[in-house]
């Protein structure tokens, strides 16, 4: 199958690659760039594993194929944090046992990331309803939930 | 009798404290590497399955060319091809009355459910393996399937496997003596039948594995996503014909399990088989829709108890009469036997019930393979055992509260045996009972309920489950459930480097337990060193000793009894070595916080890392005599019989009348596993069964029509609870410590899902009780409760 090219910024730096035009985003992310933090749970835009930040926006990297997006910014759960530290939501995901497996993790710090800038002191149903689009079968949610609200009690206005 | 924690007892220091987990600093970052993470080399084959869309048909013909014809695709192999790689999957059970299946890897003949597989596509890449599995053309002579439970055991049903001449392939049954007397000399006698419906682990991560071979094909290195890699290591050297020594089997960081991930599947077998063939990597990742189709499912029950009571309520004779859907082959390593024993026996859960009989059969269907899901049976026996408490509670007049206490085995009672033989030497049974209704005010609920149950126009109840849960099977455990390819032990080896620093390889894999955080802790405290100077392999044939591995809430009990016995025999060794170099007696070091001193001489000292470089021959020191060099030890522990946690759950719901919605209003739950090594682990386990305990009863169901298709294979179709549904969990814990094992732990990982079906399911029964509706079928959706209202309240 013919390729085309596909330019995206990927947290912060620029790569271009050329793939089949029918090469999903996530396979873009993880197998062209070795973002292997993306996780694929369903192929079906349900669970939210996939979740990454497309030019700011949450997005299911499952859904969309990479030349689509392209000359797009795309955050990863990579790009979250500097190296070997944790940002404000992933150390509140830490201190509240917000993960068990992981697999769905990137994915709910991602969506936390929007959710919080949205909505910078979100109550409890607002916290719960933010993080519908998301499937975690490990924790019940009821840490994720507590973390969440820790995470917007600790961060400045703003701070992803 | 519950025995608290010694007071004194300063030996856990690190062990009961709260530690955020070591895993979250690579899993939060996205530096975890599951499977599909793993490095793979670039000459790697990926596979593609093509699966059978029929439920029961003869395989007439494979037509390949096509996707042969595809640029990329290797090979495309069938069932016979498969055949000549590989043994079929058999487990050589040892059990009465079971009637072993066997497996092809890659289905020949004759498929037997949807999802069978009945070719593999081999590729270049994975687009490409999927795009042949496309073009994979099979024609089938569809045959008549026999699917739903009760159907599938009937005497005309097709059967699944001809041979065996029925589709029964488990039949058992028990009674104590003198059952009908006790049963003539009843009061009262109580009857119901309670039906679970089907459903699945769905961990967030399908499986996926990846071999390799090296040295002329003498080493084989598998990846995989599994909860056993020991048993898969055992199953490949069978089943492959391969020496075992050459085989070494590794998960890397796996995305949930809940016990899907605890059986040895097809692929397994098919991925190593295929690099030895090609002698190149070989690679396949499992795709949601083949997840829900192929990853065992479980569940589909129906109960028959009969209770007999005296006129307290108390049960003076009970019966059992179960069926579990087995679906089409005896899963690896536990055949058809796990729900269908583990049922009638679970059943008897806390209370003191001593004539007792069963009956109970496993059946076999043109489904996917049932087998082990968190809880295994559990679930729906504290289910029907529940539900018949509060059936007693109703027929006589009393509280549903008030008829558990009258049941439960009484603190004076213990060390007890159940009418089945199962030991319990330590529980909290009415002490977390009355706890657990104190924490959610329920004499208050109750004063405050009206008689239609209906407060600002939704009815609610509150419904409770007193559970035991068993954990920690050992050899003694997995032979008397006939389980011949379980070894049933569990090992570790402790090893203090030239440095200081500890490593513990310990026979168990994770999948979200948070053993590199909870093990460490253990270890932690049994060499007396820093938290920060232990760290833990799991998961990895070639580093850590054999053993069993994790399933059945195994875990602490047998990796952690192990460790702790392999720590005692490196701690009296540094002993030694401190005393030889002091030059005092053994009996006179202690050690704390990495240091061992002489008794009441601080100043005689040497640090754990002075010590190990004596044991390394880094010194001028030598050791002491008969003491060989190294600093390590291996144990491989044997926990017998199951060790036996307790707990109780209780849960408020409210129900939309008009459409039969269920909030889950509060939910409370006190907790016993023993020893608590790390609280908010253990809490974080409990959420997450109590909320698979709420999808199981208020949304999730595999549907299988009529044909044997499944209506739902995707995600959008088998609801999942999310955020919106979930409860906020108030938790306390007792501690009874057993003696059974050396860290005085009993296992917890499934007692969430098994407290939360029959608290949640008795909670609605309950609220929808005033108008007299009886629920005695599971999953609850909101469609099935309103047919109940609606029936209901035509009928009064």
């Amino acid at each position: 199958m013919s390729k085309v090219e596909v330019r995206l910024t990927v947290n912060g730096a620029e790569y271009v690659r050329s793939v089949e035009p029918r090469y999903l985003l996530v396979d873009f992310l993880r197998r062209e760039l070795g973002l292997t933090g993306t996780h694929i749970g369903c192929e079906q835009g349900v669970c939210g594993a996939c979740t990454v930040l497309l030019d700011g926006q949450t997005a299911r990297s499952c859904l969309h194929f990479a030349v689509q997006v392209s000359g797009s910014e795309i955050t990863t759960i990579e790009g979250v944090s500097a190296e070997a530290s944790l940002s404000p939501i992933q150390d509140a995901f830490h201190r509240n046992h917000a993960l068990q497996c992981g697999y769905c993790t990137p994915g709910f710090v991602l969506t936390t990331v929007e959710l919080l800038r949205q909505n910078p002191s979100p109550d409890e149903t607002e916290i719960r309803r933010g993080l519908t689009n998301n499937v975690c079968r490990c924790t019940g949610y009821v840490n994720i939930i507590k973390a969440v609200a820790e995470a917007a009690r600790s961060m400045p206005t703003g701070e992803g | 009798m519950a025995v608290p924690d010694r007071p004194g007892d300063d030996s856990w220091k690190i062990v009961g404290r709260s530690i955020p987990r070591r895993e979250d600093a690579w899993l939060l970052t996205g530096q975890g590497c599951y499977i599909d993470d793993v490095p793979e080399p670039s000459n790697t084959l990926h596979l593609g399955f093509v699966l059978s869309s029929e439920a029961h048909a003869r395989i007439v013909l494979i037509d390949a060319e096509e996707a042969l014809a595809l640029p990329g695709v290797i090979d495309v192999l069938t069932g016979e091809d498969i055949a000549r790689l590989t043994r079929p999957i058999h487990t050589g059970f040892l059990l009465e009355g079971h009637r072993d299946t066997t497996r092809d890897a890659v289905a020949r003949e004759k498929v037997r459910f949807v999802g069978e597989a009945v070719a593999v596509v081999v590729a270049e890449n994975p687009y490409v393996a999927e795009d042949g599995v496309e073009r994979v053309l099979v024609t089938y002579d569809p045959l008549p399937a026999a699917v739903a439970l009760e159907s599938a055991a009937g005497d005309d049903a097709p059967l699944v496997h001809e041979e065996l001449g029925t589709n029964v392939v488990l039949e058992s049954t028990f009674a104590t003596e003198g059952l009908d007397e006790a049963f003539a000399d009843a009061t009262r006698i109580i009857k119901e039948t309670f039906r679970t419906g089907r459903i699945a682990g769905v961990p967030m991560e399908p499986r996926g594995c990846l071999a390799t071979t090296g040295r002329a094909g003498e080493e084989l290195t598998m990846w995989t996503a599994t909860q056993i890699p020991n048993i898969v290591k055992t199953a490949l050297a069978k089943l492959l014909g391969h020496p075992e020594s050459g085989i070494r089997v590794i998960t890397p960081d796996v995305g949930g399990g809940f016990g899907t991930k605890a059986h040895f599947y097809p692929e397994e077998l098919v991925c190593p088989a295929l690099a030895l063939k090609y002698g190149r990597p070989v690679k396949w990742i499992q795709d949601r829709r083949e997840e829900l189709l192929t990853n065992i499912h479980a569940r589909e029950h129906i109960y028959t108890v009969e209770v007999g009571i005296d006129g307290d309520g108390a049960i003076v004779a009970m019966r059992c009469n179960m069926m579990a859907n087995a679906g089409a082959y005896s899963s690896y390593p536990f055949g058809a036997t796990l729900e269908s024993v583990g049922g009638v026996r679970f059943i008897l859960g806390p209370y003191h019930i001593r004539n007792y009989g069963y009956e109970t059969r496993a059946v076999a269907s043109h489904t996917c393979p049932a087998g082990a899901y968190r809880g295994t049976a559990q679930p729906t026996a504290m289910l029907a055992i529940e539900g018949m408490m509060d059936r007693i509670a109703r027929e006589i007049g009393i509280d549903p509260a008030e008829a558990r206490r009258r049941n439960l085995i009484k603190p004076e009672q213990l060390p007890y045996t159940t009418a089945v033989g199962t030991h319990y030497r330590t529980g909290s049974y009415s002490e977390s009972l009355e706890r657990a209704l104190e924490m959610i005010g329920y004499e208050e609920f109750r004063t405050s309920q009206p008689p239609d149950r209906l407060v600002d126009g939704k009815y609610r109840g509150i419904g409770i489950c007193c559970y035991t849960e068993n954990s920690g099977m050992g050899v003694a455990a997995v032979r008397a459930r006939g389980w011949s390819v379980l070894p049933g032990f569990d090992g570790a080896l402790v090893r203090v480097a030239s440095d200081g620093k500890v490593k513990a390889f310990i026979s168990h894999a994770a999948c979200g337990q948070g053993y590199h955080t909870s093990f460490a802790q253990i270890v932690a405290d049994q060499l007396a060193v820093p938290f920060e100077d232990v760290s833990i392999v799991v998961g990895d044939t070639g580093l850590t000793p054999e053993g069993t591995n994790t399933f059945a809430s195994r875990g602490t009990v047998t990796g952690g009894g192990a460790a702790v016995r392999a720590c005692l025999v490196v701690a009296e060794k540094m002993k030694r070595i401190a005393a030889h170099v002091l030059e005092v007696s053994a009996d006179d070091i202690v050690i704390e916080n990495g240091v061992a001193m002489v008794q009441g001489v601080p100043d005689m000292r040497m640090t754990v890392r002075e010590i190990a470089e004596v044991a390394y021959s880094l010194t001028s020191h030598v050791m002491p005599e008969g003491d060989d060099y190294g600093l390590e030890a291996t144990d491989h522990y044997d926990a017998g019989m199951p060790t036996i946690s307790n707990a109780v759950h209780v849960a408020t719901v409210a129900i939309e009348p008009a459409d039969g919605t269920v909030e889950v209003e509060r939910y409370v739950v006190v907790h016993d596993c023993g020893r608590v090594i790390n609280p908010m682990i253990v809490d974080g386990q409990i959420h997450g069964g109590a909320v698979q305990a709420l999808g199981e009863v208020l949304m999730e169901e595999l549907v299988y029509d009529d044909a044997g298709q499944l209506q739902n294979a995707t995600l959008l179709e088998y609801s999942l609870p999310t955020a919106l549904d979930v409860p906020m969990i108030d938790i306390e814990h007792i501690q009874s410590i057993t003696d059974e094992n050396p860290g005085g732990f009993k296992g917890l990982g499934e007692g969430g899902v098994i407290g939360g079906v029959p608290a949640l399911t008795n909670a609605i029964a309950d609220a929808l009780a005033g108008i007299g509706a009886n629920v005695n079928t599971n999953p609850l959706k909101p469609s099935r409760i309103a047919e109940l209202i609606d029936a209901a309240l035509e009928s009064r």
